[in-house]
């Protein structure tokens, strides 16, 4: 009976896979909805056929990036992984991609499984299955009304972590909220951390920084972002946990440069400081899988950054797409496009629908001020909260060529682009990327054509 | 001309952009050549209420909040006596909250100041929306994110509840306004997109320090544009 269940999920599944690809939605989770109802088992089914070991990445920032290329160190390898690319993160969008990559008959001939999964609903997805490891990147205030606040957030992971059985945590040790997670589990547990000071001065809202075992003031060394750095409690001696794996020897200066554990020298092109951390946490995982990791730097040269995650675009000049959800992830891409030493323009696109999050408040705790800069020259607003964006610049008020709020973004891009700068830049929230990538692309085969007029 | 502001606890109560509401009071003073001040006060630090002239409590998540309803507690007879003497006070969702006399949590209460005769109970369901209130200064757009319910008797609210829940989701008011004391569920954050707010804030508190205040109009469009937006969206929304 659950054979013939299995198989008519799995065909519902891949039908409305390759009807909603036809349609070219980009999102997966509704396959999943379905053959959740068709056969509730099925993740549980499909999951028992992974060979080897089950990987689940968390964390509010860099989850997509790490999973991917744990996903790809692991396909370079000539394995064969399940992984939720896209990064359809809930329950459903698990399900699809098992589904994915099983045959017809409901069996799966994968080795791993690399699953990116949404922080609230690890709870949902561990009673179909229990990862092997867990990766936990980093957590910072996101979408907090879908959430309420960082410690529901945190209540949440330690729900979910109550249902494992061997499984291995591998976390940042450089922030002090997964830190505490992993201090309070009672399996085993991994760090990696960056373990000197690189000088980095933001000016950010910080999360956690009061020691969640005695209230008082955590003591730091020094910070790397937000919360992230090197700290202690003065009062019940909670700290920084010993890191397994240490990158140091830190060089941003165009691409990245690292040194893991004094012996294994990381070069990439790779855009953005935090990529550190998404590395290491891919290193750490792949390290437990005891693969390989002689020729890591090619892999990691191969790997393509998924969709705007400094994406680059060719109009004539480069075009510069980069998605952020939270304050975090907003300020280390104006880090970004600051160490970028090319004059520039910028348009800053926030939606708020609800997978972006309906309370756009968040954009105060966004350090915008850095943006005074004699290289920044004009500012674009677009997006759904267009209005409240340029409220937001009026107030970090400093002097700029222009700034100008535009109803559509191909507006803005076409008349951005026509700007001094040297290049653009266009910072956009979740449901902005997409948008922002068609028309980007449009208009970026328009130019080759050599028929965009600018 | 001079305004203090006073920042309680940013390290702690810092939730939803809260910060924005400092700067919106900041930039409204120096552009029209008041010059400010903003003193932020860490968890340990004395506070002297006399130097100040507009004090922001902001919100935190419920364990931040236990922390600074501890020391506040320790110098309740110094807010007490600000409020007494027309101190301007805005305090938003937590900070409201701690100005009642008690936050009814499932298992715990959380003592409050009593500056203001209400109470706060635990909710079911977190009331999250955006929120749309007609005060008396004119309308008040923002966003609301709160599990507690506030019961406010006879004190005045700061609006009525146009669009959202408000102080409970019963009794269509929204916030209250004692004296001084503006206390709000708003973020957003509540005064950038509300300058008829952050104005009626600042002119407050000059009258209260200077005995008259004239400020001089500036061009809010950009502002009233935002705001507008929000009305006109989830208005006809409900419409």
């Amino acid at each position: 009976m659950n054979r013939i269940r299995r198989i008519a999920a799995v065909w519902t599944c891949k039908l409305l896979i390759k009807i909603g690809k036809l349609a070219g939605k980009k999102g997966s989770s509704t396959p999943g909805i379905y053959a959740l109802k068709i056969y509730p088992g099925i993740l549980e089914d499909l999951s028992k056929q992974v060979k080897h070991e089950i990987i689940a990445v968390c964390g509010t920032n860099g989850k997509t990036t790490t999973n991917n290329l744990i996903c790809s160190i692991l396909e370079k390898k000539g394995y064969k992984v399940v992984c939720n690319k896209v990064g359809a993160n809930m329950l459903p969008g698990v399900v699809t991609a098992f589904i994915d990559s099983a045959d017809l008959f409901g069996n799966l001939h994968a080795d791993y499984a690399a699953i990116e999964m949404d922080e609230a609903s690890c709870v949902r997805i561990f009673p179909h299955f229990t990862p092997d490891i867990m990766v936990i990147s980093n957590l910072f205030r996101d979408q907090l009304d879908r959430y309420g606040e960082i410690d529901i957030t945190v209540d949440f992971l330690k729900k979910a972590l109550a249902l494992t059985k061997n499984t291995t945590l591998i976390i940042n040790g450089d922030d002090p909220i997964c830190a505490t997670i992993g201090k309070d589990f009672n399996q085993k547990v991994i760090t990696y951390g960056i373990s000197e000071d690189l000088q980095i001065h933001l000016n950010e809202t910080k999360e956690g920084q009061f020691c969640a075992y005695c209230g008082s003031r955590l003591a730091y060394d020094y910070y790397h972002y937000s919360q992230l750095g090197q700290y202690h409690c003065e009062s019940c001696g909670f700290q920084r946990p010993a890191i397994d794996y240490e990158a140091t020897q830190v060089d941003i200066q165009n691409g990245l440069k690292f040194t893991v554990n004094q012996k294994m020298r990381i070069a990439v092109d790779y855009r953005g400081f935090y990529n550190v951390y998404n590395i290491l946490a891919a290193l750490c995982t792949a390290d437990c899988l005891h693969i390989d990791l002689s020729d890591i730097n090619e892999i990691l040269s191969d790997y393509k950054p998924q969709i705007g995650r400094m994406e680059k675009f060719d109009l004539g000049k480069p075009v510069i797409l980069n998605l952020s959800k939270n304050p975090a992830g907003f300020n280390q891409g104006i880090f970004t496009v600051l160490s970028d030493t090319h004059t520039k323009d910028i348009i800053v696109m926030i939606n708020d629908n609800a997978q972006d999050g309906k309370d756009i408040s968040w954009i105060w705790d966004v350090d915008f001020e850095k943006l005074d800069n004699e290289k920044v020259h004009s500012l674009g607003f677009c997006g759904i909260r267009r209005y409240d964006v340029n409220v937001r610049f009026k107030y970090a008020d400093f002097e700029r060529k222009s700034s100008k709020v535009y109803d559509d973004l191909k507006s803005a891009i076409k008349d951005m682009i026509k700007k001094g700068g040297e290049v653009l830049y266009i910072l956009v929230n979740y449901t902005a990327i997409f948008q922002a990538q068609d028309i980007l692309k449009e208009l970026e085969e328009e130019y080759r054509k050599g028929g965009l007029e600018i | 001309m001079k305004i203090t502001i006073g920042h309680f606890y940013p390290d702690l109560l810092n939730l939803y952009g809260d910060r924005g509401n400092i700067l919106a009071i900041k930039k409204r003073c120096e552009w029209r050549g008041i010059e400010t001040e903003v003193k932020e006060f860490s968890i340990d630090d004395e506070v002297d209420f006399s130097g100040l002239d507009i004090v922001f409590l902001g919100g935190g998540s419920d364990r931040e909040q236990l922390i600074v309803c501890k020391r506040l507690k320790e110098i309740q007879k110094d807010i007490l006596d600000y409020v007494q003497d027309n101190g301007v006070i805005l305090a938003v969702c937590g900070g409201y909250q701690l100005l009642g006399h008690y936050y009814q949590l499932e298992k715990e209460k959380i003592e409050g100041l009593s500056v203001l005769d209400i109470y706060t109970i635990a909710g079911q369901k977190r009331l999250i929306d955006n929120v749309i209130l007609e005060t008396d200064f004119g309308s008040v757009a923002g966003f609301e994110n709160h599990g507690g319910r506030t019961y406010i008797g006879d004190h005045k609210p700061l609006g009525k509840v146009l669009y959202g829940n408000g102080n409970n989701g019963e009794d269509g008011q929204e916030g209250v306004l004692y004296r001084n004391v503006f206390g709000t569920y708003l973020h957003g954050p509540i005064l950038p997109k509300n300058p008829n707010l952050t104005d009626e804030l600042i002119a407050r508190a000059l009258t209260r320090k200077y005995g008259t205040a004239a400020l001089s109009p500036l061009d809010d469009c950009i502002e009233i544009q935002a705001k507008e937006y929000i009305i006109e969206r989830f208005l006809k929304e409900k419409s």
